[in-house]
């Protein structure tokens, strides 16, 4: 289920994923995939559950059916670590894409420009895409709108009874979008909200927004 | 009696003119260890700390290799001959200097060595290449020389393992690594006795099974020795002077704190006990302020305090220039304080065996008298204290649980002996298939357990790049990888706790360690004490905390996450007895349910002191939301079971969310909904029927497994911790097990040691029989529901409790409607 927000003039709309779907532009906005760890921490020694990197190829091959986009822009962290076979995975996933794809530079992306090259896939620093400027760290700058990954934002919530909830969210700030991180086994990081953010939950499959005056 | 003369052993006439010279003479249970030792026999060997049992294996060790080594002295062969393991290597220099007295008097030029974590580089490579004749070392360095290439030969002449304080293995992860190691040892050492030494523990022969293997040769011929050191122990409880003001709840205890003057002040030296190192700090700080005459005559000592701090006070005991040392279970064990006349246990033990080994402390002398005070914290420990004595006076003393079925702890091991020298499957399998922790190993589980190294996973999957253990052409499972054997080495060992940073001043010098999960409350410019000193602190930088001394008055302590030991069901019920007693005449109760005498007409007023037949229900309400609590007396751990059981019965007729709460009194069900009681009464939650099943389903739905999960991730291997002072902090690591049970709950939900985490949530603790008892008692009595204005006495020690477990069978989405706040960080 999606949730509409109007950000900056534009209609976007946030998928349980954590996905952000910007029609007007027929693009889809992901962060934080980190392809690549599962194999990683396996090929060190720790035998994290091999399915659980599907996962990650199963969303996105969904999304594109979903959505048919015409632009993915990964906002940076798309492969966790150093080349390993998981690669395969994906090199196979993008040459079946129809979409195109760019990536914006993360700290995490350390694959040679060359292999994303040979699967045309623009790598930039970063894009300005309408009023806003898409990045991989938040980047907050005199004017205009960022939208960045790279924090893996959550939030503790709590209630009557010493109830706790620590969910993954969109963070929107006044002149700032927070994408959740997209990939399996990340692990979130919680941020302390401040009087007019503005906090969207991932919760099984749902977007809920959390009420303003709860900020 | 065997005496030296009338022994089967002529060669312990040795023994006996050493002891006569000392001006001593040998208990029995010392001169029946020596007849058995020398016998060929294996054995455990029930003594008290103090009582000479280092004396009672030392000596037939080294009778029983000059008896078979007559020439050793102009022919002396190098190489290990016995290894003494003790769990704590605090103690090895004191197990040292015994076996050294005797090898000296003896003219035996055996090198006592000593090989722990705190061994030096240098001195292990001349171990590697000339092993001391007899070592000192714990399990964890055990399994290090498991995991050097070539360690079949460094074992190969030795033939006598002792255990020591195995009761403190026993019943944890390192008794598992323990049997291990000893299922390894007994075929490389052909001629091997192995004995193990245990304090009293209500399971001394199932502790000797698990020590030499059930349906072993070992075990058919072995022994069980009983010191029987005859020892009168006397329970006093310090009862406040007033009831009215008497806590209802609280750990510290420093109201009474005068209470204790007079008894320091008459007694040579006193150890007051301490349950946690936070109290004990507090303690010291408080008692030191009020009483600045004493000194230079109180001391601390707690297992965060430095080294040559700690033995500067256990020398200072020794010779009697101390009065009063508050300490933590850091002097449980080991170490012979003759001086020690008097002990004060601040706060429940929770273990009458811990009690009494605390009461042992003091009146050393055979013969003598041990005193040991109890001074209660607050209201509701009297109750306990008054338990104690009845306890006490039963030997009521606990089980030691062992575990079974530790797949982490088997995975380690595997791979400890993949990076020596290899294994072969069939011949480990039949090692490890005769010990007692793994005696139900099942041919499937086994073979789950090699894919799981070589592979994995179960099966080969393509692209995958999964690298550890590999099988050579020979069909001996290894480790070829440099990386994977390093990162093993540094993770070999089972303890798992908070990360510790080590707390220097900024000038330099060392002052302790202490929990990660302190420090990271703290902000720069806050003073905390720590050590018995205020110091403020300034940052981390890698893993140690930066501060310096501060003139201001602290603001925080740390708050130490003492063990939770929980009551034995002879414990509880002698505990629930007590309570009953309250509905007795005052002559016949035990005085410190008489001083309860306030705080019991405090709580008739609203609801009742339930007696045999009666099980109480309290409901209120408070700004925290509901409050349901059930008063069953049956202990901790069959109360968190009991809770786990009933909340997700209740969940399965109405989405409700729980945050649990338990003690050894009773449980909570606290929620921001009122539960229909009644509709908790006529679905006969309380039901034995279908236990383990919901009891299984109950574990899905909260999160215990999950902190379970966490050291299995470890032990295993599955979570990397670090190289040692610079690597992952424990925040990483948690996150990543976090992740990782997440991943094998959605991803692989049959693995073992994802499913180890369910199974040792309450297997290992509680024997099912036990809940279901409980369970059929409960169906015996009346349940009495008091719906109440405000908290009741009884109430208020559950009710503040933090440490929660919780249950949810709502809609996330509908949760989180219900929120009230968001939480920020510093925030609790």
């Amino acid at each position: 289920m999606l949730h509409t927000e109007s950000i900056a003039g534009e209609t976007l709309q946030m998928h349980p994923w954590g996905a952000l779907y910007w029609e007007a532009r027929n693009m889809l906005l992901l962060s934080d995939v980190h392809l690549g760890k599962v194999t990683h921490f396996r090929k060190f020694g720790a035998a994290v559950p091999l399915q659980a990197l599907k996962r990650n190829f199963s969303r996105l091959q969904d999304l594109v059916e979903t959505f048919r986009p015409q632009q993915i822009c990964f906002l940076g962290d798309l492969f966790h670590s150093h080349m390993n076979r998981e690669w395969a995975y994906f090199e196979a996933w993008a040459q079946a894409c129809p979409s195109r794809l760019v990536l914006i530079e993360g700290n995490h992306d350390i694959i040679s420009p060359l292999r994303y090259d040979a699967l045309d896939i623009e790598l930039v620093p970063e894009l300005n895409a309408g009023p806003f400027t898409l990045t991989h760290h938040p980047d907050l700058r005199e004017d205009g709108f960022n939208i960045c990954g790279h924090i893996h934002p959550a939030v503790r919530l709590g209630g009557m009874g010493r109830q706790r909830l620590r969910l993954p969210c969109f963070f929107l700030k006044e002149r700032q979008l927070i994408l959740p991180a997209f990939g399996a086994f990340t692990g979130t990081h919680a941020l302390n909200p401040q009087p007019g953010d503005r906090i969207f939950t991932l919760a099984d499959g749902r977007v809920v927004p959390l009420d303003r005056t709860s900020t | 009696m065997a005496t030296g003369s009338h022994s089967r052993h002529p060669i312990t006439q040795q023994a006996e003119d050493w002891f006569h010279r000392q001006g001593w003479s040998p208990f029995p249970f010392q001169r029946h260890t020596w007849e058995a030792f020398l016998d060929g026999k294996h054995g455990l060997l029930n003594a008290p700390t103090g009582s000479g049992k280092t004396y009672a294996l030392w000596f037939p060790i080294l009778l029983e290799y000059l008896r078979a080594h007559p020439e050793f002295r102009s022919q002396p062969k190098k190489g290990l001959k016995a290894i003494w393991i003790t769990p704590l290597r605090a103690l090895s220099q004191e197990i040292r200097q015994s076996a050294e007295r005797i090898t000296k008097d003896l003219d035996i030029p055996f090198e006592v060595g000593i090989r722990t974590g705190d061994t030096g580089t240098a001195e292990r490579a001349r171990q590697r290449k000339t092993m001391p004749d007899l070592l000192i070392t714990t399990p964890e360095s055990l399994h290090l020389l498991l995991a050097t290439k070539g360690y079949a030969r460094i074992f190969r002449d030795c033939h006598a393992v002792v255990v020591d304080e195995w009761h403190e293995l026993l019943g944890t992860k390192r008794g598992v690594q323990m049997e291990l190691g000893l299922s390894r040892l007994k075929t490389l050492c052909p001629a091997l006795r192995i004995w193990g030494i245990s304090a009293t523990i209500g399971n001394l022969q199932q502790a000797r099974e698990v020590l030499l293997g059930p349906g072993s040769e070992a075990l058919s011929n072995s022994v069980l020795i009983r010191a029987h050191v005859p020892k009168r122990i006397t329970v006093r409880s310090l009862l406040p002077e007033r009831m009215d003001t008497f806590p209802w709840r609280g750990h510290l205890g420093l109201h009474m704190m005068e209470s204790l003057v007079p008894i320091i002040l008459e007694s040579k030296t006193t150890l007051i006990f301490t349950n946690t190192r936070g109290q004990c700090e507090i303690w010291f700080q408080q008692f030191l302020a009020r009483h600045p005459e004493l000194a230079g005559e109180i001391a601390m000592h707690h297992g965060s305090i430095d080294k040559e701090t700690r033995l500067w006070v256990e020398q200072a005991i020794r010779n009697e220039s101390l009065k009063a040392v508050f300490c933590t279970s850091s002097l449980d064990l080991g170490v012979d304080f003759a001086p020690v006349e008097t002990v004060i246990q601040i706060g429940g033990p929770k273990g009458v065996a811990r009690f009494l080994q605390r009461a042992g402390r003091s009146g050393h002398r055979p013969g003598r008298e041990s005193v040991i005070y109890f001074l209660p914290t607050h209201a509701i420990e009297l109750v306990e204290a008054a338990a104690l004595q009845q306890a006490v006076k039963l030997q009521a003393v606990e089980d030691r649980t062992p575990y079974l079925n530790s797949y982490d702890v088997l995975v380690q091991y595997l791979t400890t002996l993949a990076i020596s020298d290899g294994f072969r499957p069939e011949e480990i399998y039949r090692e490890v298939s005769q010990t007692f922790c793994y005696q139900a190993l099942s041919r499937d589980q086994w073979e789950w357990l090699l894919n799981f190294l070589v592979l994995g996973s179960q099966s080969l999957q393509s692209y995958d790049e999964y690298r550890k253990v590999e099988v050579d052409e020979d069909g001996i499972f290894r480790v070829t990888n440099r990386g994977v054997a390093m990162r093993h080495r540094f993770q070999i060992g089972t303890i798992v706790g908070d990360a510790q940073l080590t707390v220097k001043y900024q000038q330099g010098g060392y002052i302790g360690t202490i929990e990660e999960y302190f420090i990271s409350k703290l902000q720069p410019g806050d003073v905390f004490t720590f050590a018995g000193r205020n110091l403020e602190f300034i940052r981390i930088r890698d893993m140690v905390a930066l501060v310096r001394k501060s003139a201001k008055k602290a603001g925080k302590t740390p708050s130490w996450m003492g063990g939770r030991l929980t009551l034995s069901s002879e414990m509880s019920r002698i505990l629930r007895e007590e309570l009953y007693s309250a509905a007795m005449p005052e002559e016949q109760q035990a005085e410190e349910i008489r001083a309860l005498r306030p705080l019991f007409d405090r709580q008739r007023l609203e609801s009742i002191v339930p007696g045999p037949s009666q099980l109480l229900l309290e409901t209120f309400q408070t700004q925290e939301g509901y409050h349901h609590i059930f008063y069953p007396f049956e202990g901790r751990f069959v109360h968190e079971a009991m809770a786990s059981l009933l909340s997700y019965r209740v969940s399965l007729l109405t989405p409700i969310t729980f945050s649990l709460a338990y003690n050894d009194y009773g449980f909570e069900l606290l929620s921001d909904q009122e539960l229909d009681v009644q509709m908790v009464l006529d679905n006969e939650l309380f039901s034995p029927k279908f236990l383990l099943d919901d009891l299984q389903k109950s574990l899905n739905a909260t999160e215990m497994a999950r902190r379970k999960f966490r050291d299995i991730a470890v032990i295993s291997g599955l979570v990397f911790t670090g190289y040692p002072n610079k690597g992952v902090k424990m925040k990483h690591l948690q996150s990543s097990s976090q992740l990782l049970f997440e991943v094998f709950r959605d991803y692989e939900p049959n693995n073992l040691l994802f499913r180890q985490a369910f199974t040792e949530t309450f297997e290992h603790q509680l024997e099912e029989g036990r809940l279901r008892l409980a369970l059929e008692r409960i169906g015996r009595q009346e349940i009495v529901w008091k719906n109440c204005e405000k908290p009741t006495p009884f109430s208020f020690p559950i009710i503040t409790d933090r440490l929660r477990e919780k249950l949810s069978s709502e809609k996330l989405a509908d949760r989180i409607k219900r929120m009230t706040r968001i939480l920020t960080r510093g925030a609790r």
